[in-house]
């Protein structure tokens, strides 16, 4: 009897592990082809199985990708469209979550007439879709002398970003007692040297969350990026697009797949070094909030 | 100085009014006790005085100056919250000469003053920890000393002790009144506990559905309530109620099954207001074990049957019934044990109160 059930248990323990373990395996075969195929040169990629290891690890293709591979007319790789891409995401990421927090603060602890409607208004700015906006926007950023800048881009990913950061900041913030706002005014602190001293020492996840939502976001853009970009200012994702799109000969899949990478890199590491904060900010907000 | 007047002083919330001309006057240095049932407007009052909410209408004076339209930080009025609200990120130091910090003191008055509010309530060797890490009672004290440090003119204190067990919000108040008589501060200090109230008051503000009920003295506010609330409210086991035919300036109440006259001392009243059926109220402690006595015509002896006993230690709580409602008598633990049906019950009326059973008024 108590064998059976001790065989019974591990018997389902198995067979959920080699579940997990074959869906895990299915979902990570994609990355595997990609960096197996990255390391591969291309005659062995012509000849050779997808799934084998690559018999001679070579870098050719990393290094043709980032500084020589041709998007469309110019061959100089990805390395100006990466720099592109940061020049947009930094600024754009670091000002949506600057606003958002301040935008969060007065929603949730200083509310004013009006300021539901406003937040309902904000709110529904997360449901419109990217296309819907593509039109009016080119043209403001046509008569705002944006059109084609880095500046321009940045604005529009500003716009976009605000009503989500927003969202997040309002929401953690309503969990922080207004009792807090009210110690503070009586201890003779204005609305800035609230936000200063009592609300920001408290922000580090959601600040965290915030970021690293943004960051894929904007990073991650493609339609923005293809539209509202000149020669000179295209992100890496449009760049991507391009230099796959472009072949010269016969196709290198090699360097395809490494320029994709390439392109994902930035997300994955700022997914690892804060991805701990990103659950736990996330739960935060929600069960307060 | 710490001298608080409200006049007229109106607050609604859309098309609710929450209280209702408000006159109080609160003199410097005085211990004034706002209590009532939840909802009726105390802490919304005491908002208004901190500055944290506008009024509709009337006018706060604050040590002689009209504060009305000012912020809270110039007031010059600490809070103490029922969570503490300590800032969380702050190390308890800091949190004490925040205040201090906002008000630009020089940081060697500032380590000074927090080195005397931390002595004077014994949290020296707390100083560096964070709240988080904090016991409910050494919160409570910090968040007296943040209001301590600024030396305002008035202490607010919003139901403190409401968080802590029953022991530490004995030893809580004990504290909170030795520290009034040290400091002589204007303290204004809402509850809804009336042991508190009753401890801890110099005076006591009685308020229900945002009208000031009774404004007195806790023996004023115990022995002598204007209304049938107000003496319902303090009291712990509160007053009994009892509904009573009048008959030749006597009350009679059913006990036992045998029926008895009881003589009260506003039997001429009764008589001018022509009422058939008054409210009888009386206090527990005046319904006791038969015990020697001073014949003043207000004494006599009522035989009762004992249904409940609720021992409570240094006496006993016995529950019986007059007129078919619930009468609790208060008894010594030595009869306590024994009482049960037809037990003898010592009535002194001499203290005991009318009521408009209509109205709830005072007759008197």
């Amino acid at each position: 009897m108590n064998l059976k059930m001790l065989s019974g248990i591990s018997l389902g323990r198995v067979a959920i592990y080699l579940i997990l373990i074959v869906f895990a395996l299915l979902y990570l075969a994609p990355l595997y082809v990609m960096l197996t195929t990255s390391l591969k040169d291309i005659e062995e990629i012509r000849s050779g199985n997808l799934l084998a290891l690559p018999n001679d690890p070579t870098f050719y293709a990393w290094i043709k990708a980032w500084s020589s591979a041709c998007t469309g007319s110019e061959c100089n790789g990805l390395a100006p469209f990466f720099w592109n891409s940061v020049k947009i995401v930094v600024p754009a990421v670091l000002i949506s979550t600057v606003v958002g927090a301040f935008n969060g603060y007065v929603l949730a602890k200083w509310k004013f007439k009006g300021s539901e409607l406003l937040f309902g208004a904000l709110l529904f700015g997360c449901f419109i879709p990217f296309q819907v906006i593509l039109l009016p926007m080119a043209i403001l950023l046509a008569k705002l002398g944006l059109a084609n800048t880095v500046s321009g881009l940045v604005l529009v990913h500003v716009i976009y970003g605000v009503a989500f950061t927003t969202l997040f900041f309002r929401n953690y913030y309503v969990g922080i007692p207004t009792e807090l706002v009210r110690a503070a005014q009586l201890d003779g602190a204005g609305f800035l040297n609230i936000f200063r001293h009592v609300f920001l020492p408290l922000s580090t996840p959601i600040f965290v969350v915030t970021i690293i939502w943004q960051f894929t976001q904007i990073w991650n853009d493609f339609l923005f990026g293809v539209v509202y970009s000149g020669p000179g200012t295209q992100p890496i994702t449009v760049a991507l697009n391009n230099l796959v799109n472009t072949s010269i000969g016969g196709k290198e899949y090699n360097v395809d797949m490494a320029a994709a990478i390439i392109a994902a890199l930035p997300t994955l590491f700022v997914y690892v070094v804060a991805g701990k904060y990103f659950v736990r900010g996330l739960t935060a907000g929600a069960v307060k909030g | 100085m710490g001298h608080i007047q409200l006049n007229n002083i109106c607050k609604s919330f859309g098309s609710t009014e929450v209280l209702k001309n408000i006159d109080l006057e609160i003199q410097d240095g005085e211990f004034l006790i706002l209590i009532g049932p939840s909802g009726c407007g105390k802490s919304t009052l005491m908002n208004l005085i901190a500055g944290l909410e506008d009024i509709t209408s009337g006018e706060i004076v604050i040590g002689g100056s009209d504060v009305s339209d000012k912020s809270p930080k110039d007031r010059d009025i600490a809070m103490v919250f029922q969570s503490y609200a300590l800032y969380p990120t702050m190390s308890v130091g800091r949190n004490i000469s925040f205040g201090l910090e906002m008000r630009k003191v020089p940081k060697a008055k500032r380590e000074k003053i927090v080195a005397e509010v931390a002595e004077l309530l014994q949290i020296n060797h707390l100083l560096d920890r964070k709240p988080g890490q904090l016991s409910g009672g050494q919160r409570q004290r910090v968040a007296m000393g943040r209001a301590l440090a600024r030396s305002p003119k008035a202490f607010l204190f919003d139901e403190p002790l409401s968080n802590l067990d029953a022991k530490l919000r004995v030893e809580m108040r004990t504290e909170i009144k030795k520290l009034h008589q040290r400091l002589g501060t204007t303290i204004v200090y809402v509850t809804h506990d009336q042991v508190e109230a009753m401890t801890l008051a110099d005076r006591i503000a009685v308020l229900k559905d945002g009208v000031v009920q009774q404004l007195g003295t806790p023996y004023e506010i115990y022995n002598d309530p204007v209304n049938h609330f107000v003496a319902d409210f303090m009291g712990s086991p509160g007053m009994n109620f009892v509904e009573c035919v009048v008959f030749n300036d006597k009350l009679i109440i059913e006990s036992a099954s045998k029926s008895y006259q009881l003589a009260v001392p506003c039997a001429k009243a009764i008589k001018d207001s022509g009422l058939e059926s008054v409210l009888l109220g009386i206090r527990p402690e005046m319904l006791t074990d038969p015990k020697p006595y001073d014949d003043s015509g207000f004494v006599q002896e009522v035989c009762f049957d004992v249904e409940v006993v609720e021992p409570m230690g240094a006496d006993t709580v016995a529950i019986g019934k007059w007129n078919d409602t619930e009468v609790q008598v208060r008894l010594s633990p030595e009869s306590g044990e024994v009482a049960g049906e037809g037990f003898t019950l010592q009535v002194d009326t001499s203290k005991s109160i009318i009521f408009d059973p209509r109205s709830g008024n005072r007759i008197r």
